[in-house]
C-alpha cells in the first residue's frame, strides 16, 4: 500500500484545558463554541469568552493546529445579536474558520466577513449534492459536516458530484435524528439543540437512585431505568428505553456511541477530507484519550497500514460502540 | 433530599483506612481541608467562574469508601469544605443542591482531570443526585481548572515543597502496591463465588430463552386466531 496524506483530525474542546489537551494530543483542529446559545453545546459551564478563545487561538498556532468556531443554532427570530457578534468576534480574532448552519447567518457572515473561510456545520443537515452546492455557490462555504445519515458508500458517491471538502464524525455521542431539525427535546422540555444550543439540559435532567435500579429522567419523561450492574447512558428521548405492547426496548437507538476507526481506509478512499471528534461537552481527559488514539490510527492509514483497533471502550456511552449509518446493515 | 450510599465501597487500601478513621472526629480533618482550599483559591482563581451561573449551591462529596462525607460551598469569594462523619446521620441533614457519590480515587482522578466524569456514570462508578446542571457545571469547572491538588497543596509548605513533592510520590508507590495485593486478595477470595455466579447466569439466559421463545409461540398463535 502507498502513502497518502494524512486526514486532518478535527476534535473538541469545552475549556482551554480540553484545547490544551486536544492540541498536545495531535488534532489538527479543534472547534470550540462562545459561552451562549450561539453553538450547540450550550451547557452550563462549558464554553469559551473571548479572552479565552484569544488565547486558545495563540496556543494552538502555536503548535500548528487551526481553531474552528461552532455558531451552528439557528438564531432567535428578531434577535440576532448574540449570533452576529460571535460571527465579527470570530473573524477580528482571526480564526481559521466558523461553522455555521443557519442561512441568515451565513449570508451575514459573507457579506460582513468575505475573508472568514466557511464550513456548514451538520446542523445544517445538507446531505444531498443539490443542498450542498446551494450553501456552497449562495455562501461560498469551504467545507460541509455531514450528517450521520450516510452511508460510506453514499459519501463516496456525493464527494464525486461537489466540489467542497466533507468532514465526517468517526467516533462520539451518536445523534440519530436529522440533525438540525429534531424537536424531541424541545416537545419535552421546551428546550432545544437548534435554537437553545442544548439537547436534554441538564435542568431538566434527575437520576433517581431506586436500590437496585437507576431512573434518568427528562421532564415528567422516565427515559430509562438501568438495573444495578448495566452501563448507562445519556438522558436523551432518542436513547430512551419505552415500555411499547408490554415490553421495555430502545425504540429508536440504544445508548452507545459512534465509532468508525476501522473504517478510516474507506473514508479516506471515499474523499473524505476532515474527521471529526464529537464531544465538546466531556473531560480533557476524554478528549486527550480519544485525540491521541485517532492521532495514531489516521496517520497508520495514511502510511498505508490496516487501521488499528482502539481501545476506547471505556469512554463511550452505554459502554457500546457501532459504526452506525456508515456500515448501515439494516436496510 | 436524603442520599442514600448504594454504590458498593470497593476493596482498596482506601476502605481499609477509612475503617481505622471511623471514630475519628471530622473537625481534625478541617485545618487539612482548609489548607486545600486555600491553595486551590490562590493557585486557581478563576476556578469557580464558571458556576456563577448557579445561585449558592451547595454540594454533598461522599466517597463511599470513606467515613466522612464533605460539603462543597464553592462561592466565588469563600470557597469552603467542611467534612462530616457519615455515621452520624449529619449526612441525611444536609440541604445539598447535588450529591455526587463514587470511590474517593475516582473522585480525585474526576478533581485532577485524568477521568471523565461522563464516562464513569457510563460505568456506574460515579452516580449523582439532585440539581444535574449544578453537577454539570461544577464538572465542568473543575474539569477547567486543571486543578493540580497534590501541587496546590505542596505549594504552601515554600521551599519544602520539592521534597514534599519526593515523600508524595514514594508514598503513592506504596500505595500503588498495596492496591494491587489487595485487588489479587479480592480476587482469590472471590474466585469460587464467580464461577458460581457465572453458571447460575447462564442458567438463567438459557431459561430466559425459554420463555421468550415460549412466549413469541403464544403470541404466534393468538395472532392466528385473530
Amino acid at each position: 500500500m502507498t502513502a497518502r496524506a494524512p486526514l486532518e483530525l478535527v476534535c473538541p474542546a469545552g475549556t482551554p484545558a480540553a484545547l490544551h489537551a486536544a492540541v498536545d494530543a495531535g488534532a489538527d483542529a479543534v472547534y470550540l463554541g462562545f459561552r451562549d446559545e450561539t453553538n450547540a453545546r450550550n451547557f452550563p459551564g462549558l464554553n469559551f469568552n473571548r479572552q479565552e478563545l484569544e488565547e486558545g487561538l495563540a496556543y494552538a498556532r502555536q503548535r500548528g493546529a487551526k481553531i474552528l468556531v461552532a455558531i451552528n443554532t439557528f438564531p432567535e427570530a428578531g434577535n440576532p445579536g448574540p449570533w452576529r457578534s460571535a460571527v465579527d468576534d470570530s473573524a477580528s480574532i482571526g480564526v481559521d474558520a466558523v461553522i455555521l448552519a443557519d442561512i441568515g447567518l451565513a449570508d451575514y457572515a459573507v457579506r460582513k466577513h468575505p475573508g472568514l473561510r466557511r464550513h456548514l456545520s451538520v446542523q445544517a443537515a445538507a446531505s444531498n449534492p443539490e443542498a450542498i452546492r446551494f450553501y456552497q455557490e449562495a455562501f461560498g462555504v469551504k467545507r460541509v459536516v455531514l450528517p450521520r445519515v450516510l452511508t460510506v458508500a453514499e459519501i463516496a458517491a456525493l464527494n464525486k458530484k461537489i466540489s467542497v471538502e466533507t468532514e465526517v464524525f468517526v467516533f462520539g455521542g451518536l445523534c440519530v435524528m436529522a440533525e438540525g431539525r429534531c424537536a424531541l427535546s424541545s416537545y419535552v422540555t421546551g428546550v432545544s439543540p437548534n435554537k437553545d444550543g442544548v439537547c436534554s439540559p441538564a435542568s431538566h435532567v434527575r437520576y433517581e437512585d431506586q436500590g437496585d435500579r437507576l431512573v434518568s429522567k427528562l421532564g415528567d419523561f422516565t427515559i430509562n431505568a438501568f438495573d444495578e450492574d448495566e452501563p448507562a447512558g445519556y438522558p436523551t428521548l432518542c436513547k430512551g428505553r419505552f415500555v411499547a405492547q408490554g415490553r421495555a426496548s430502545y425504540l429508536f437507538e440504544e445508548p452507545t456511541s459512534l465509532s468508525a476507526a476501522r473504517l478510516l481506509p474507506e473514508l479516506m478512499d471515499a474523499g473524505v477530507t476532515a474527521l471529526k471528534i464529537e464531544g465538546r461537552q466531556r473531560g480533557r481527559a476524554y478528549i486527550a484519550k480519544v485525540t491521541a488514539a485517532f492521532r495514531a490510527a489516521v496517520d497508520a492509514v495514511a502510511r498505508g497500514e490496516p487501521a488499528p483497533d482502539l481501545d476506547l471502550g471505556a469512554v463511550t456511552e452505554g459502554q457500546r460502540q457501532t459504526a452506525g449509518v456508515y456500515d448501515k446493515t439494516w436496510r | 433530599m436524603t442520599p442514600k450510599q448504594r454504590t458498593a465501597p470497593p476493596f482498596s487500601p482506601v476502605l481499609l483506612a477509612g475503617l481505622a478513621m471511623r471514630s475519628l472526629p471530622p473537625v481534625l480533618l478541617q485545618p487539612a481541608l482548609d489548607a486545600a482550599m486555600t491553595a486551590i483559591r490562590r493557585r486557581r482563581p478563576g476556578l469557580f467562574d464558571r458556576i456563577s451561573c448557579l445561585e449558592n449551591p451547595r454540594f454533598l462529596i461522599d466517597p463511599v469508601d470513606l467515613p466522612f462525607a464533605f460539603i462543597l460551598v464553592p462561592g466565588p469569594e469563600n470557597p469552603s469544605l467542611r467534612a462530616l462523619r457519615k455515621i452520624d446521620g449529619d449526612m441525611d441533614a444536609e440541604d445539598a443542591t447535588a450529591t455526587i457519590r463514587g470511590p474517593l480515587l475516582v473522585l480525585l482522578d474526576l478533581l485532577e482531570g485524568r477521568t471523565d466524569g461522563d464516562a464513569q456514570f457510563f460505568s456506574r462508578d460515579l452516580a449523582i443526585e439532585g440539581d444535574t446542571e449544578a453537577v454539570v457545571a461544577l464538572r465542568n469547572a473543575v474539569d477547567g481548572a486543571e486543578v493540580d491538588i497534590v501541587g496546590d497543596v505542596l505549594s504552601l509548605t515554600g521551599p519544602f515543597a520539592q521534597p514534599a513533592r519526593r515523600a508524595v510520590d514514594m508514598a503513592g508507590g506504596l500505595f500503588k502496591r498495596a492496591h494491587q495485593d489487595l485487588e489479587a486478595l479480592r480476587a482469590s477470595v472471590i474466585s469460587p463465588a464467580m464461577r458460581r455466579g457465572k453458571a447460575q447466569a447462564d442458567r438463567m439466559n438459557k431459561l430466559e430463552d425459554k420463555v421468550n421463545a415460549l412466549d413469541r409461540k403464544r403470541r404466534k398463535a393468538g395472532a392466528g386466531k385473530a
